[in-house]
Order: C-alpha cells, then sequence, then structure tokens
C-alpha cells in the first residue's frame, strides 16, 4: 500500500508560540485515518495544513508524494473534499449548487453534474425530487451534515479531510453519519482523514488512530492495538474515558475490540450461541449469557467474532481496576 | 385642496420634465455611488484598518452640510447637473460602502473556510459566495442611500441642476403653497416608489429584474437622446433669478429671440439662483443671457465707489461701462421700470392726504403709522437714510414682509416698505410714491451677456433691443400679480404682453 499522506518534521507556530513541535505521519492510500485528541492537542491544526488552509512553519507534506506547497493550492485543493464541524453549507445556494460547487468549478459538464447530484442524494437517502432544490436553512442537522459530505465528495476526490464533521449532531444523526461515512469510504476507497475528540467515534471508524496531545502524536495503530496495549497512561485514560459510565452500558463490540475475539466458530451447538450486534450493550450481553455459552458479535449482519464468559469476565475486571 | 389640483394640472408639464430631471440626477448619482463604493467595500474587507479611515471619511463627508457642500464645488466644477451628481454621490457613499463592507465582513469564518477549502478563487468566492449573502444587506444600503439622495437632490435646483426642488423652491419664493406641496409630494413619491423598486430587484428572479433594469436604463437613455436631438439647432441658455419677475423676462426674451431666427432654440432655466451665482455662470459660459438690474450690478458685481443719487441714465451708463471694462460684459439698453425700495400706501389714503412724492408725507406725520421690514428700518440706503434726506419724522414697527401687506390691507398701519414692482401692490390696491429726490439707486432690468456673444449674435441683440424703454412699473406689478396670484404661466404673460403692445406679430 503506498502513502496518500506524508507529514516530514512539521512544525506550526501560532504568533510565535509552539504548537506543533514535530509531527511525523503516514497515511496510506484507502485508509480512513482518524485523528484524536482533547481540544488544543494541535489535530485540527494538523488536518488544516494538509489542505493548506494553515500554512506550515517548518518541515513539508507530500501528498501523493508531491510537496504540497509546489502544487497549485487550487489543483491541491479541488482533489481533496473538505468536510467542517459548522457544516457551512452556501446558505443562498441550494441543495444541488451546493453539491455542485467543486465539479462546476472543475468544468464538468452540466448534465454530468445533474446526473451524480442525483446519485449521491440517492445514496445517502435524500430523495432527489424532494431535496434538489431545498435551501440549506429548510434542512434539519443531520440532513445538512449529509449534504456537507456530498459536497466534499462530489468531484470523487482522492482524499477527504473531515473536521469534526459531526460533534455537532445529536447522537442518533451521528451514528447514522458514522455508517455513512464507512459506507462511502468503502465504495468508493477513497483517502481519508477524519480528526474527533470522541474516542469512541475513532474506534468505530479508524482503520488506524492517531492519538495526538499537546502537539504531539503519541501512539498510531489500529484500534484494537491501541485498546490492547496503549502506549502510556494518557492513552489507556484517554480510551477509558470514552467508555460508559456504567458497565452495563457499555457496548458489546468493545469489549471484543479490547480483549480481541475469538476467530474460529465455537464447535458447539448453533442454540448455544446468542447472536447480538456490536452496539447492543452488556446488560444484554448478561442476560444472553445466563442461557447461552458464546455471543456472535455482528456488525451489519457480519459476524466479527466470538467472546466467552471468561473473555467478558476479564474485560469487566480490567473495567473494574480503571 | 381645490388650489392644489388646479396648480397640479397647469403645471403637470413642468412637473414631468423636473420629474425626469429629479431621476436622472438621482440615479446617475446612485449608480457612481455604487460603482465607487461596492468595490472599494470589497478591497476594504481584507484591510480592516483602511476599513476603519475609510467609514470615518465617509462619515465625515455625510456630515457636511448640503448647500455647504454645493458652495464648495461650484468654483471647482461650477454649477448645473455636475455639481448636484457629486454632491448626491458624495452623501451615498457612506450607507452603500458601510452596508457592503458589513454584510462581507460579517460572513461567517466557517463559510469563508469552506469556500477556500474548495479552491475558489478570489473572485469566485466573491461572486459565488460572499456576494449573494451579503446582498440583502448591500441592497438595504443602496435604498438608504437611494432615499437620501431623492430628498437632497431637491436642493440641486439651487445650482440650476432642475428636479422637483424647482418647484418647492418656486413655492417658498412665491408663498404658494400648492407648489411647495407638489415639489415635496413628488419627491417623496418619488422615494417610495424607486425604494420599492429596489426591494423588488432584491427578490426578483434575475431575468425579470435584468429586464426591468434594461427597461429603465433605455428610457433614460432615450430621455438623454431626445435631448440630444431636440439641441441639434443652435442653442442659446437663458437663466433667471428666482421668483416670476425674471421668469417673466426670460420668457420674453425667449419669445423675441425666436421670432428673428428660426434656427436658433432658446433654452430657459428659470429660478436659476442669486445674483453673484448667476454672474459666475455667464462668465464661465454656462448660460449665455441673463437679466440684470442697473443697481445690482454697481452694488455687487464690479469694483469702484458710487456717486450718490444718481439718476437713472447715470446709473445704467456707469453699470455698462465697468462691466464692459472689468469683465468683458454688455448690458444692454434697459427697460423702463425701475425695481427698487419704494414707500407704498393705499390708494385711499394716497387720494385722501393728496400724496404723491414721498416729500408730501412731510405734511402728514403725525398721521403715519408705518410698518416695515427690520432690514429696510436698518440700512443707510432704506428708512435711516431716508429720514434724513427727507426730514421725515416716523418710528416704524419692524414687520415680517408678507405681514406688512397683511396689516396695511386691515388698516393697522398706513405705510409700507415694498419693492416697486411686486404684485401685492397690486393685489392690496397700494400706490407707490414718488422718490422725488431720487434717494434710492435705480435698478433697472436689461439683458446680460458676454461680449464675445453679442459681436457673435447682432440679431439676439437687436430682439431684445426691443425692449428697452419698455414695461412700466404698473405693467410689471400686474404682470408679477398674474402669475404669483392669478397662477398664470410665466410664459402665457409674456407672451400676452409682447403682442399686446406690438412687439411680436400675429398671435400662436
Amino acid at each position: 500500500m503506498t502513502t496518500a499522506i506524508e507529514f516530514k518534521h512539521v512544525k506550526k507556530d501560532f504568533h510565535g508560540t509552539n504548537v506543533i513541535p514535530d509531527l511525523n505521519l503516514s497515511v496510506k492510500k484507502g485508509e480512513l485515518f482518524v485523528l484524536v485528541g482533547t481540544s488544543g492537542s494541535g489535530k485540527t491544526t494538523s488536518l488544516k495544513m494538509i489542505n493548506r488552509l494553515e500554512p506550515l512553519t517548518a518541515g513539508e507534506i507530500l501528498v501523493n508524494d508531491r510537496d504540497t506547497t509546489t502544487v497549485p493550492v487550487r489543483d491541491l485543493r479541488w482533489d481533496m473534499g473538505y468536510v467542517l464541524q459548522q457544516i457551512a453549507l452556501f446558505p443562498t445556494m441550494t441543495v444541488a449548487q451546493n453539491i455542485a460547487v467543486i465539479p462546476e468549478m472543475k468544468g464538468t459538464p452540466k448534465k454530468e453534474i445533474a446526473k451524480t447530484i442525483d446519485e449521491l442524494l440517492t445514496e445517502v437517502g435524500l430523495d432527489p425530487e424532494v431535496y434538489r432544490n431545498r435551501m440549506p436553512d429548510e434542512l434539519s442537522g443531520g440532513e445538512q451534515q449529509r449534504i456537507g459530505i456530498l459536497r466534499a465528495i462530489a468531484s470523487k476526490p482522492s482524499i477527504v479531510l473531515m473536521d469534526e464533521p459531526f460533534s455537532a449532531l445529536d447522537p442518533l444523526s451521528r451514528q447514522q453519519l458514522q455508517d455513512l461515512v464507512l459506507t462511502l469510504h468503502q465504495r468508493y476507497g477513497n483517502t481519508i482523514v477524519f480528526v474527533t475528540h470522541d474516542m469512541s467515534e475513532a474506534l468505530k471508524l479508524g482503520d488506524r488512530i492517531g492519538i495526538m496531545r499537546h502537539g504531539d502524536l503519541l501512539q498510531v495503530d489500529t484500534p484494537s492495538a491501541i485498546a490492547q496495549h496503549p502506549v502510556n497512561d494518557f492513552v489507556r485514560d484517554f480510551f477509558g474515558a470514552s467508555r460508559a459510565k456504567n458497565v452495563y452500558d457499555i457496548y458489546v463490540g468493545r469489549v471484543g475490540l479490547v480483549q480481541g475475539y475469538l476467530k474460529e466458530k465455537p464447535a458447539v451447538a448453533d442454540n448455544r450461541i446468542q447472536t447480538l450486534d456490536t452496539e447492543d450493550t452488556l446488560r444484554t450481553g448478561f442476560e444472553a449469557l445466563a442461557n447461552h455459552d458464546y455471543l456472535a458479535i455482528t456488525d451489519d449482519k457480519v459476524v466479527q467474532g466470538y467472546l466467552d464468559r471468561q473473555t467478558v469476565m476479564a474485560y469487566l475486571s480490567m473495567h473494574e481496576n480503571g | 385642496m381645490q388650489t392644489l389640483i388646479q396648480t397640479f394640472m397647469e403645471r403637470r408639464g413642468d412637473l414631468l420634465t423636473a420629474l425626469w430631471q429629479h431621476l436622472g440626477i438621482s440615479i446617475a448619482a446612485l449608480v457612481i455611488a455604487m460603482i465607487i463604493a461596492i468595490p472599494l467595500a470589497i478591497w476594504a474587507v481584507r484591510r480592516p484598518k483602511m476599513a476603519e479611515g475609510l467609514l470615518q471619511l465617509t462619515s465625515v463627508l455625510q456630515t457636511i452640510p448640503s448647500l455647504a457642500l454645493l458652495g464648495l464645488l461650484i468654483p471647482l466644477v461650477g454649477i448645473g447637473t455636475v455639481p448636484a451628481v457629486i454632491a448626491l454621490i458624495i452623501y451615498a457613499l457612506l450607507p452603500i460602502f458601510q452596508n457592503t463592507y458589513l454584510g462581507i465582513s460579517e460572513i461567517d469564518d466557517s463559510i469563508e473556510e469552506a469556500a477556500d477549502a474548495f479552491g475558489m478563487s478570489r473572485m469566485r468566492k466573491l461572486f459565488k459566495v460572499e456576494f449573494p449573502i451579503a446582498l440583502p444587506q448591500i441592497i438595504s444600503g443602496i435604498r438608504t442611500a437611494l432615499v437620501l439622495i431623492i430628498g437632497t437632490a431637491t436642493l440641486a435646483a439651487l445650482i440650476g441642476a432642475g428636479g422637483l426642488g424647482t418647484f418647492i423652491m418656486l413655492g417658498i419664493d412665491r408663498n404658494n403653497t400648492s407648489l411647495l406641496l407638489i415639489g415635496a409630494i413628488s419627491s417623496a413619491l418619488l422615494a417610495i416608489v424607486l425604494s420599492a423598486l429596489v426591494r423588488w430587484f432584491q427578490t426578483a428572479k434575475p431575468k425579470q429584474a435584468l429586464t426591468v433594469f434594461a427597461v429603465i436604463v433605455a428610457l433614460l437613455g432615450s430621455g438623454g437622446a431626445y435631448s440630444a436631438y431636440a439641441n441639434r439647432t443652435e442653442t442659446i441658455t437663458i437663466a433667471g433669478k428666482l421668483g416670476s419677475e425674471p421668469e417673466i423676462l426670460i420668457n420674453m426674451y425667449k419669445d423675441l429671440i425666436e421670432a428673428s431666427d428660426a434656427h436658433v432654440k432658446v433654452a430657459l432655466k428659470p429660478n436659476f439662483g442669486k445674483t453673484t451665482f448667476l454672474f459666475s455662470a455667464l462668465k464661465h459660459n454656462q448660460i449665455d443671457i441673463y437679466p440684470e438690474f442697473t443697481g445690482s450690478v454697481l452694488e455687487t458685481l464690479v469694483k469702484g465707489n458710487n456717486p450718490k443719487s444718481m439718476t437713472a441714465v447715470e446709473t445704467y451708463h456707469l453699470a455698462k461701462q465697468r462691466l464692459a471694462k472689468q469683465d468683458e460684459m454688455s448690458l444692454l439698453k434697459p427697460m423702463a421700470y425701475n425695481n427698487t425700495y419704494a414707500l407704498a400706501v393705499t390708494k385711499k389714503f394716497k387720494q385722501e392726504h393728496q400724496l404723491e412724492t414721498i416729500s408730501d408725507l412731510t405734511q402728514v406725520d403725525s398721521l403715519l403709522k408705518p410698518g416695515m421690514t427690520l432690514e429696510f428700518i436698518d440700512r443707510d440706503d432704506g428708512l435711516k437714510g431716508l429720514k434724513k434726506a427727507y426730514g421725515l419724522d416716523v418710528t416704524a414697527k419692524s414687520m415680517e414682509p408678507a405681514l406688512r401687506y397683511e396689516a396695511i390691507s386691515k388698516g393697522r398701519i398706513n405705510l409700507v416698505d415694498a419693492y416697486s414692482t411686486d404684485s401685492e401692490l397690486r393685489q392690496y390696491h397700494l400706490a407707490i410714491l414718488k422718490d422725488n429726490k431720487h434717494f434710492f439707486p435705480t435698478y433697472q432690468g436689461a439683458p446680460l451677456m458676454t461680449t464675445a456673444f453679442a459681436n457673435k449674435h447682432p440679431k439676439v441683440v437687436q430682439s431684445l433691443n426691443k425692449l428697452a424703454g419698455k414695461i412700466s412699473e404698473t405693467d410689471m406689478q400686474e404682470m408679477n400679480y398674474e402669475v404669483n396670484v392669478k397662477n398664470k404661466s410665466a410664459a402665457t404673460v409674456a407672451h400676452n404682453y409682447l403682442i399686446k403692445h406690438g412687439l411680436l406679430e400675429g398671435s400662436n
């Protein structure tokens, strides 16, 4: 797998204060990379340096092996979708006009743009006939951000940057949009850099996660590797803080992530195995284990792995220990 | 109300012309102000310090009183439409600049960031994102400017740019409420209609808006083209001071000149301004001819000491000589009447006491109850000097000009100061007492033009000289009365006089 984005000794000062001392990071092509951290950790700044909304103080960023400062900024940005926390749809444009912003600049034929708009709207579950000519202020927050995402991907960019895109949404919309991001990522195979302060969001979305604090990248790894081998206390605490207050409210998917799934289907009768979704809670899990020996954890009907009583108990004991 | 409607019907031709001028000046000023202020505001958005300075500057410009601004512009660009439009532009800058600047700079940062992140060029961002978002605020600035412009444009009449202000100025000058109301109401209506139109532009579909805008521009353009077409023969511009009398005179000039030469067109600019203003207009060739008074020439226009107690003929010759020498201007032969200060009594009082001259008043000192304007009482060439010259022993009550006629007709006073051709003399049946000691300076009216113009247009000079020695004081009083009180048009009154006295042939 080749590298899509590479930070090389990137340094960033704001008004003489250093916020990022020395950042080195590679994002692979086709990867959904999540940058997670508390506010002020430099994650959004790092993101904005990729499309040059923020200039670098020192070092370089390579996009598709080219130094971003040597590429005309327009070309760089036209091949780089951008989704904002504030959504920021253009209020005087219709839904269709918003989505058409980049294709129009690129000179894509009108008919083709119209076709793309309809396809995209249908894909995110918005009827083009109904939504095409609506104005942004006629949409709910969740609907607005769907359009925000479509606007970013309308011209099929190879890279999409997302800056805390769902933090202002209600939990239900957030969950739906997270699923949408995963679906779209799978379909278009683009590279996504996703910034969030929410560890559960990072765990759900990321192929790999980078955890940032005070401008430093503390650990870069897959969700389960981070969960199992946090590099230091901060990472462990950050990860822990993402867990529900009440142990019964924790998703069963989290247990598998931390403890690791049993990959092989246990050699027992099917009626000894209870199928649960990753987002079912441990409460449901305990009830199931009262009558069954194993849990099959599915995400979107696809079995992720299996859990037995011991695994759940081991997780529980770790959780109790903090 | 009835007189209002009547005045309206009589004047609707003039009103339409004035409305057209008003609209032309206003829209020209508005469009130019937009062309200046909007790009300037866009430029300033990225330079907040500069913007602050520009806001201060435009605010300061707006606080200059409009009359002062017009006055300041005259020595720079002369008179007429140009200074009027410049003044209006200066007033319109602030609301348009301020609203455009604020409208764009108050756009949410995230929207700006999105536009940048999508690789929009500066121009594209401006026209696709910033402008549409700021548009409502920009339009409201334009509307504010428009209302301001239409109101202030009434002052354009003061410097000869015409417009609805002519009606207001005329109304004030003639104490004619109907004229004043017509001018004021029309300008208010114009502001309301145009403001609504601008608001409609904001919501209208682009195609409709464009069509309407094109129609307006085409109408204004064809108006301009028509006036250019109408001007293709030689046009002589004759202006007159404020009031009915100069307007009657210049209408006579027009009739006489056009009757003698079919290829010459005369454009009239009545109520063009005051003495020095007209004189400077003539000097700068912005007008060709205007009627001036011999006394005013000596008093305000030329340099040199004036000997006391000159006869009318002496006054004229001195004025003519000094004008020719100092300003290379020609003052043609004057008409008969003398429009000067005078003392007037009721005809009844005059007969009862057999009064003819001011000297006769000394016989009836004790019976006199004078009511006079404060200015007249206080001037050396007014009552002060008069008492000395004639040995008259009276004390006058000071009264407002309009009130003293009312008072004498009610019998509360019996002696007033007046101008010898005031229509009120006719209206209130008053008689002038002869200034037998030539105390008051002579003010005889005569056409004034540059000597160069006079040499180039001998036919015009010839035509105007037909009025020399014509028109008595009572003739003038009568004509002023017909215009001011009977609301006849100055053109009709002038024409009738010329026909009646055989100065113009036939009746058309």
